[in-house]
């Protein structure tokens, strides 16, 4: 392979918001340092065994993927901009996905910890209340069931309007 | 004779969505825009009453308002609320 295919392919994958292919969050991690930030947040959402009470064997993943890049972009760049971050990276992974395996992951990098924290549980509350991409459960039992929809719009009476945690 | 001049909208529909619609159909009807496209919807398939209407429509990859006037040809997307991550 010669080196100027390799940078491309990691310009490639800097881009890549939404992936079909398993996330190798310790590879992610890797390409996260720098030497201005003293501070590497890594959240990893992994699909748990379990869900209302029933056994998971694994999820799909479902997005508008252009919308939901476009969104991630916007996301990102504006968590950037308001904690100062050295790096901010987020993946989402669409198809189906195992128990254990990571579902979405976050990486924010700041000269601080206060700043990596922040913004990294604001990136991934977004994700999960705005972004056109939804999960499918699949049960032991066999049976499925589309989950866990954002229910924002109970409380705050308009769709598309969120609370959050943070 | 009133002669209506049905337009064509492309619609897809997402994740639950799917288990009241096909995931891509076409429309062939007089709506213009997006509050009578989901009582029309809601209208075809009852069951899907309450799903339409927390539901969200997108036009070229943007979200749009209620009162968003569609064209000849637009692709409508129906998105349901988000439960990524």
């Amino acid at each position: 392979m010669t080196p100027s295919i390799l940078s491309h392919q990691e310009v490639v994958d800097e881009l890549a918001y939404i992936s079909a292919s398993p996330l190798d969050i310790i590879a992610m991690l890797g390409k996260s340092h720098n030497p201005r930030a003293g501070a590497i947040v890594l959240f990893s959402g992994e699909v748990r065994n379990h869900s209302n009470g029933k056994d998971v064997i694994y999820l799909e993943y479902e997005a508008q993927e252009k919308m939901a890049s476009k969104m991630m972009e916007e996301i990102i760049a504006e968590a950037k901009n308001k904690w100062q971050l050295t790096i901010a990276v987020a993946v989402h992974r669409v198809g189906k996905v195992a128990v254990c395996e990571s579902a979405v992951a976050v990486i924010t990098a700041s000269p601080h910890r206060h700043e990596a924290f922040t913004a990294n549980r604001y990136i991934i509350d977004r994700i999960k209340h705005e972004l056109p991409i939804w999960k499918c459960e699949y049960f032991q039992d066999g049976s499925k069931q589309w989950g866990g929809n954002c229910n924002c719009h109970n409380i705050t009476g308009e769709v598309g309007k969120h609370v959050y945690n943070a | 004779m009133l002669i209506l001049y049905l337009a064509i909208m492309k619609i897809q529909v997402f994740a639950v969505l799917k288990d009241f619609f096909d995931k891509e159909f076409e429309l062939h009807d007089n709506i213009t825009d997006a509050s009578a496209l989901r009582e029309r919807l809601v209208q075809w398939n009852p069951a899907a009453a309450t799903i339409l209407s927390i539901s969200r429509f997108a036009v070229n990859d943007e979200f749009i308002d209620n009162d968003f006037q569609f064209k000849e040809n637009d692709t409508i997307y129906i998105i349901p609320p988000g439960s990524g991550g």
